[in-house]
């Protein structure tokens, strides 16, 4: 006579540290093995798309510092090239080049907290502290300029809310000269660490198709070997003067599109970011940041789909302008959202365990999943 | 077998790389700071609590306006003839007494847009970011240097002037005009 089984529902947050904010997981589970994961979200939900429709456009920069909280520079980047777009502005070069360097040196800042905690949901909390030491080092920086460590409002239609700080150019420069010793540092204390890999290789493999039907961006998609990258494929702002290359997973320590590939590629990805900003900070044109910024902000009646490469994904503002100076509506759309979407076929089969392994590695921010 | 004792062999020894890193930091100097004790300088453009220098304010409202989300308030009356409210630093002429300027730093998301468009430059964010309190009420910052008695004399004041105004115009208006009004002037 067979014994009658049953799967059990284990919910996993929304207090838990690695779902990295306010998340639930409905796990389903038999015995120790996944068999079906849901996320349930919301619980940060603050209405920005709704809020954005009373907001004078210029007032709801602010509010997108607030989605993906670790990389407001790019999110800044991307409303204020949509609402440009709908304007028809032309941004002087000065103001390209700090925004580049300013989104590139958010990017590495954010990859840091995801390679870091990644590493720290799984055990290793050493390289999260010299991570997050570098990360800080950053935000100094990024203070310095704008008076803000996270939450900047730098980024202004047709220019930017302050020139860079005297010390700016040098204190990047210090920056990206150490930074590479860190990479280094942090390869071999947790990238080729046999442990880190253990846990991380052939687990929660995303093969190339799934990721492309389920709309994954960033690192998520790059992971699983499809070389895409916004930066490069649809470029904006003056990223095709830069050289770079853009990193993919190759599966060198199991299968192309496991856990340790989109690990992997971050830490890629921070070394492509620290070339850009290399070749750009020396370029920095003279000029004034503030001479294209319109006094009043009422672009003409029409739409607009704007998108930038955030460190987490394709991150796009669709826009609809019905010649006001309130936006009649401000669509965004959140690399987190959807590539959150793709954990429940990610963890299946796999254990309790390693679902934190491989949401740390899907690389998620609350603040941007429930906008 | 080989391969079992390749892993083993493997995790000892990447283990043992990362530990001669932990080993080399234990040298270097600390980057962290004993805070309550320790204070790091903040930069010059520190965005924190905002302050009002009210003797500069005009009333004008701009920053009100400005703010995405309402957490300033401005109530000004006009003030009245004879009275001689000043000029600000920028030698602009200052006309409307501030009856009330309230700031709620519990709704300040601390963006800076209110700074900008400041005529006088009188509104600025400070580097202080230590103001917790016990109750969210006691965040709501009071700049107006007028008692609400004072703020209630302007009131009175601007209102008996309105009203004086008003019976003298309308004294005017009683007294017949010298003129019929119908007739076009002739030049």
């Amino acid at each position: 006579m067979a014994l009658k089984t049953e799967t059990m529902v284990l919910n996993m947050g929304p207090q838990h540290p690695s779902t990295h904010g306010v998340l639930r997981l409905e796990l389903e589970i038999e015995g120790e093995l996944i068999v079906n994961v849901k996320p349930h979200l919301g619980y940060l939900h603050r209405c920005f798309e709704k809020h954005a429709e009373a907001m004078q456009y210029n007032q709801v920069i602010p509010y997108t510092d607030r989605m993906d909280y670790l990389a407001s520079m790019g999110n800044n980047f991307g409303y204020v090239l949509a609402v440009e777009k709908l304007l028809g502005i032309q941004v002087p070069e000065r103001v390209e080049y700090i925004r580049v360097i300013m989104a590139e040196l958010q990017r590495i800042a954010s990859h840091c907290v995801a390679l870091g905690t990644n590493g720290a949901d799984i055990g290793a909390l050493t390289p999260f502290l010299y991570l997050f030491r570098d990360r800080e080092y950053i935000l100094s920086i990024i203070e310095e300029t704008c008076g803000a460590r996270m939450l900047y409002n730098y980024m202004w239609v047709g220019g930017l809310s302050h020139d860079i700080h005297p010390n700016f150019v040098r204190r990047t420069k210090e920056f990206t000269s150490y930074f590479k010793n860190t990479i280094v540092e942090l390869d071999n204390l947790l990238t080729y660490n046999k442990i880190f890999i253990e846990r991380t290789a052939n687990i929660g493999v995303l093969p190339a198709e799934t990721a492309i039907n389920y709309g994954a961006t960033g690192p998520m998609l790059r992971g699983s070997g499809i070389k895409f990258d916004l930066r490069k494929d649809d470029t904006y702002s003056i990223y095709n003067r830069f050289d770079f290359d853009i990193p993919v997973g190759q599966g060198l320590q199991g299968t192309v599109g496991d856990s340790w590939d989109r690990y992997y590629v971050r830490v890629r990805e921070m070394e492509q970011s620290l070339r850009i900003i290399e070749q750009a900070i020396d370029q920095i044109p003279e000029g004034d940041v503030h001479s294209a910024i319109p006094k009043r902000i009422k672009p003409p009646k029409g739409t607009v789909y704007s998108r930038v490469e955030n460190p987490r994904g394709e991150l796009g503002y669709f826009i609809i302008s019905d010649g006001n100076t309130n936006p009649f509506r401000v669509k965004v759309r959140a690399p987190s959202f959807v590539n959150l979407e793709i954990l429940g076929e990610l963890c299946k089969g796999h254990l309790i365990a390693d679902v934190i392994a491989i949401l740390g590695s899907i690389d998620i921010v609350l603040g941007e999943v429930d906008r | 077998m080989k391969e079992y004792l390749k892993n083993t062999w493997l995790g000892i020894y990447t283990i043992l790389v990362g530990m001669k890193i932990t080993f080399k930091h234990l040298f270097t100097p600390a980057v962290t700071i004993q805070y309550p004790e320790v204070k790091l300088k903040l930069p010059e453009r520190e965005r924190n609590r905002l302050y009002v220098n009210i003797d500069d304010c005009i009333g004008c409202d701009q920053c009100a306006r400005a703010c995405p989300v309402s957490c300033i308030t401005v109530d000004t009356v006009k003030s009245v003839p004879g009275e001689d409210l000043g000029t600000t630093s920028n030698g602009k002429k200052k006309a409307l007494w501030v009856t009330n300027f309230t700031i709620d730093f519990a709704k300040c998301c601390y963006c800076q847009l209110c700074v900008f468009p400041c005529p006088t430059e009188c509104i600025y964010m400070t580097d202080v970011f230590e103001f917790a309190t016990y109750e969210r009420k006691d965040l709501v910052y009071q700049f107006s240097n007028l008692s609400p008695e004072e703020a209630e004399q302007k009131k009175i004041n601007f209102a008996n002037f309105q009203a004086e105004k008003e019976k003298q115009k309308a004294a005017a208006a009683a007294v017949p005009k010298p003129e019929n009004p119908s007739q076009p002037s002739t030049n």
